[in-house]
C-alpha cells in the first residue's frame, strides 16, 4: 500500500511492536527468580504483500511495518522429558540414602554404644563370673548386661521400626500430594485448551502445567507426553494418572492402613486411570518409588537380617548354657529365647534368678567351678562375628547408594543446568533487548515526527511562495 | 558442559551449590577434628568399619586376659605363700623331732617338744585353709569354706581336685589352684596325721615312732616343695601372658588408632585450606551476583 499515511501505520505499527517487546522484556526480568518460569521472546515478522495474489488488485507497496508474530517460550520438549525422568530417579535414590543414614546413624558402630559393646559387656562379666561364680554380685552383673544385650538389640528393632512408621506416613502423604497434583493438572490441561482456542496466551498456564509435571515425577517417576491439546497427559507404572482434562488415582490397596500403621497384609498400590478400574501398579520411581522398595525389601530385610543375629546369639548362648549347671547344681536352662512379637523382642531374657545362672562345668551339686562361664563368654564369638559382617555389609550398602545418589545428581544438575541455559533469564540479554526496542521505539516515534514535517510542507506549504 | 548462554539464576543456583559443598566439606573436617575419628558410621568406610570392630572385640579380649591372669596372680601368689609358710612349719616340725630323737632329754624336755608340734599342726591346719576371696586356696571348687576338715584329731581332705582355670591368653588356660592332697598328703597318710603321730611318739619316748615321724615329714617337706616349684612355674607362666597381653594390647590400640583416628594435624591443615576455599567462593559469589548490565545503563 502506497499512500500518504502508510509511513505512519507502519512507524505506528513499530511502536505497538517495541511495546511489546518491552512488556515481554519486563515481564522476563519480573520473573528471573521464578521458579518453572520459562522466558518468553518475541518473533516479530515484517508485513509485506498479502502471501495470496488477488485476481483485480496489485500490491504495489514497500512493506508495511512489523507485527507481532509468535511469542515463544523457550523450552525444550526433549530437555523436559529428560529432566522428569532424572528428577524421578533422583528422588528415588535421594528417598532411600537419607533413610538408610538415619538408620545407620542409629546403629552407633563402630565406635559408639550399640550392639558390639553390649556385647562385649555381657562378655567381660562372664568372664568375672568365671573368675568369681560364686559372688552373687558378680551373678546379678551378669544377668544385668544380658537384659542390656537384649535392650540394645531391641533399640535397633524399634529404630528399624519407627523408619518403617514414618515412610508410611511419608507414603500416604506423597499419594494424596500426587492425587491433588493429577487433579490440579487435568483442571490446568483444559485451561490450557481453552486459552488456545480462544488465541489467549496459554505461558503461565503452561509454566504451571511443566511445574506440576515436573513435581509429579519427583513423586512418582511418572512420564509426561504431550496430548496435542497442549495439555501433558502423565502415566505412572503403565497406568494413565492423567488424560487430558480428566486426572485417575493412586491408592493403597493393602499395607498401609489410613491412620499410618502397618495392616499386616504386603504392601501394594494401585492406579486408577480415568474412567477405569484399579489396576495393582509396581516399579514407581520417584519418592513414592523409594518409600516402596525400602516397605517392601530393605526394612523388612534389615528387620530379618537383625532378627536372625537375634536367633543365632541365642542358640549359640543357650547351647553353652544348657551344657552348664546353675548354683544348686541343677543343670542349666535357655537363657535367651527369640519373640519378634515381644515388647522388648527379638531378643528376651528368660533367666531372672541370679543363681540359674549355669557359671558351673561340673554337675553333681554345688560348687564354685566357673568353667561353663567361660564357655558362655566364648560362645558369644560367633554370634559377635555374625554381627559385624552385617554391620559392615549394611555399611557397604549406605555407601553405595549415597554414591548413586552423587552421581545421579551429578547428571540431574546437568539436565537442569540444561534446560536453564534454554529457559532462564539473563538480566543482561533483557536490558539489551529493552535497550534495542527503546531506540526502536525512539526511532519510529521521529519517523512520525519526520513525517508530520513532510505532511506539513504538504498540506501548508504547497504553493506558498514567500 | 557445554555452556551457550549463562543466566542470573544459573549462576546463582551454581554458587549455592558450590558453596553448599563447600560447607559440606568444612562440616566433615570438623565431625573429624570433633570426635577425633575419621570413622564415625560404618559408610564412612565399610571395610576399615569390619576391622575396627574386629581389632576393638579383640582388645577388649586382651584387656580380658589381663585381668584375668591378674585375679589368677592372687591366686597363685596366696599359694605360694602358704607353701612357704607351710614348708618352713614342717621342717620346723622336723627339727623338733630330732631334737627328740636325742635322747638327753627327759620327758618334761620331749613334752616341750610335744607341745610345740601340736601347735605347729594347728598352724598348719589354718594355713592349709588359707582362703583368697573367700575360698579354700587348696579346696579346688569345694562350697565349704576350709579344704581340710578336723574331726576330732583326724584331718579329712574336704576340697575336691578339680581345676581352677584362668584364660590368660586365647587358648591358654591356666590352673592356679593348687590340689591340697597333693601338697598335704591323702587322707590318713597327711601331714597332719605324720604330726600327730610324732607328737604322740615325743610324749610317749618312741624312739622308732620319732624316726619314722622324721622320715615322714622329709617326704612331706619335698612334697610342699614340689607343689610350691609346681605354683612358681604356673605363676612365671601368668606373668609372661599378662606381658604379652599388655603388648598385643599395644599393639591393636595402634592398629585400631590408625584405621579409626583423625591424622590431627593434616585435619588441621586441611580444615584451614578449606576455610580458605570456602572464604573464596564467598567471595568470588558476592562480586559475581551482583553486577549486570542494569548497573551500567544509566
Amino acid at each position: 500500500m502506497t499512500g500518504t499515511f502508510s509511513s505512519v501505520s507502519s512507524a505506528l505499527s513499530a511502536l505497538r511492536y517495541n511495546q511489546v517487546v518491552m512488556d515481554v522484556a519486563s515481564g522476563n526480568i519480573a520473573n528471573v527468580a521464578t521458579d518453572g518460569y520459562a522466558r518468553r521472546r518475541v518473533i516479530g515478522e515484517s508485513v509485506g504483500a498479502p502471501d495470496k495474489p488477488a485476481m483485480w488488485s496489485r500490491y504495489d507497496g514497500h512493506g508495511d511495518g512489523v507485527r507481532v508474530g509468535s511469542l515463544d517460550r523457550m523450552v525444550d520438549p526433549l530437555l523436559d522429558l529428560r529432566a522428569r525422568r532424572e528428577h524421578g530417579n533422583q528422588s528415588f535414590l535421594d528417598t532411600r540414602a537419607a533413610s538408610l543414614a538415619r538408620i545407620e546413624t542409629g546403629l552407633g558402630e563402630p565406635a559408639g554404644e550399640g550392639i558390639s559393646a553390649a556385647i562385649a559387656e555381657f562378655g567381660a562379666s562372664l568372664h568375672d563370673l568365671s573368675n568369681h561364680p560364686d559372688t552373687s554380685s558378680v551373678r546379678t552383673q551378669v544377668l544385668a548386661n544380658a537384659q542390656g544385650l537384649a535392650d540394645a538389640v531391641a533399640v535397633q528393632r524399634r529404630n528399624i521400626e519407627a523408619e518403617e512408621g514414618d515412610q508410611r506416613m511419608a507414603l500416604l502423604a506423597d499419594i494424596d500430594e500426587t492425587n491433588a497434583l493429577a487433579k490440579d493438572l487435568a483442571a490446568t490441561n483444559e485451561a490450557i485448551n481453552a486459552a488456545r482456542l480462544s488465541g489467549t496466551d496459554a505461558s503461565a498456564l503452561l509454566d504451571a502445567r511443566d511445574s506440576m509435571a515436573l513435581r509429579l515425577a519427583d513423586l512418582t517417576g511418572g512420564t509426561a507426553k504431550e496430548n496435542g491439546k497442549g495439555g501433558l497427559d502423565v502415566t505412572v507404572g503403565g497406568v494413565d494418572l492423567v488424560t487430558g482434562n480428566k486426572a485417575g488415582r493412586i491408592d493403597v490397596a493393602s499395607g498401609v492402613a489410613p491412620d499410618g500403621t502397618a495392616d499386616g497384609g504386603p504392601l501394594v498400590l494401585t492406579a486408577t486411570a480415568p474412567g477405569g478400574s484399579p489396576t495393582a501398579v509396581t516399579g514407581l520411581r520417584g519418592e513414592i518409588g523409594g518409600e516402596v522398595t525400602l516397605l517392601t525389601v530393605t526394612l523388612p530385610g534389615l528387620r530379618a537380617d537383625l532378627q536372625g543375629f537375634a536367633q543365632q546369639l541365642a542358640d549359640s548362648v543357650n547351647a553353652a548354657h544348657q551344657a552348664g549347671f546353675d548354683a544348686a547344681g541343677a543343670a542349666g536352662v535357655p537363657l535367651f529365647g527369640v519373640d519378634p512379637a515381644a515388647p522388648g523382642g527379638p531378643l528376651v531374657l528368660l533367666v531372672s534368678d541370679p543363681q540359674a545362672l549355669a557359671a558351673s562345668g561340673i554337675g553333681g551339686g554345688p560348687n564354685r567351678d566357673g568353667g561353663n562361664a567361660k564357655a558362655l563368654a566364648t560362645s558369644l564369638s560367633g554370634p559377635e562375628r555374625a554381627y559385624q559382617q552385617l554391620v559392615t555389609g549394611f555399611g557397604v550398602a549406605v555407601a553405595s547408594t549415597r554414591q548413586q545418589a552423587a552421581t545421579q545428581q551429578n547428571l540431574t544438575t546437568q539436565v537442569d543446568g540444561a534446560r536453564e541455559q534454554l529457559s532462564g533469564v539473563n538480566l543482561d540479554e533483557e536490558m539489551v533487548t529493552m535497550m534495542q526496542a527503546q531506540r526502536s521505539y525512539e526511532a519510529a516515534a521521529r519517523v512520525m515526527t519526520t513525517l508530520d514535517s513532510v505532511l506539513d510542507t504538504l498540506i501548508n506549504r504547497t504553493g506558498l511562495v514567500r | 558442559m557445554n555452556v551457550n548462554r549463562v543466566t542470573q539464576s544459573m549462576l546463582g543456583d551454581r554458587s549455592m551449590a558450590n558453596l553448599q559443598s563447600g560447607l559440606k566439606r568444612l562440616a566433615d573436617l570438623q565431625e573429624h577434628l570433633s570426635t577425633g575419628r575419621v570413622l564415625n558410621r560404618p559408610s564412612d568406610n565399610p571395610a576399615d568399619a569390619g576391622s575396627a570392630m574386629r581389632l576393638r572385640s579383640s582388645l577388649r579380649a586382651e584387656q580380658q586376659h589381663a585381668r584375668n591372669a591378674d585375679d589368677g596372680l592372687g591366686w597363685l601368689n596366696t599359694i605360694d605363700s602358704s607353701l612357704q609358710t607351710a614348708g618352713d612349719s614342717v621342717r620346723r616340725a622336723r627339727e623338733l623331732a630330732l631334737q627328740g630323737a636325742n635322747a638327753a632329754g627327759g620327758p618334761q624336755a620331749r613334752e616341750a617338744l610335744a607341745t610345740e608340734v601340736d601347735q605347729i599342726r594347728a598352724g598348719l591346719l589354718s594355713t592349709a585353709n588359707t582362703t583368697y576371696l573367700g575360698r579354700p586356696v587348696f579346696g579346688g571348687t569345694t562350697m565349704g569354706n576350709v579344704a581340710f576338715t578336723d574331726n576330732a584329731g583326724v584331718v579329712t581332705f574336704t576340697g575336691d581336685s578339680n581345676p581352677v582355670n584362668r584364660t590368660v591368653a586365647d587358648g591358654v588356660v591356666v590352673n592356679v589352684a593348687q590340689e591340697g592332697t597333693a601338697a598335704f598328703g591323702t587322707d590318713a597318710d597327711n601331714v597332719f596325721a605324720h604330726l600327730s603321730a610324732l607328737s604322740a611318739a615325743l610324749r610317749a619316748g618312741d624312739t622308732a615312732g620319732i624316726s619314722t615321724g622324721i622320715d615322714a615329714l622329709a617326704a612331706d617337706e619335698k612334697q610342699v616343695v614340689v607343689a610350691r616349684a609346681d605354683i612358681g612355674a604356673r605363676t612365671v607362666r601368668v606373668e609372661q601372658a599378662t606381658t604379652r597381653a599388655g603388648d598385643s594390647e599395644l599393639s591393636l590400640t595402634n592398629a585400631l588408632a590408625e584405621i579409626e583416628n583423625a591424622d590431627l594435624p593434616r585435619t588441621v591443615v586441611d580444615l584451614k585450606m578449606q576455610e580458605v576455599a570456602y572464604q573464596a567462593s564467598l567471595a568470588a559469589t558476592a562480586r559475581v551476583l551482583q553486577p549486570s548490565l542494569v548497573d551500567f545503563l544509566r
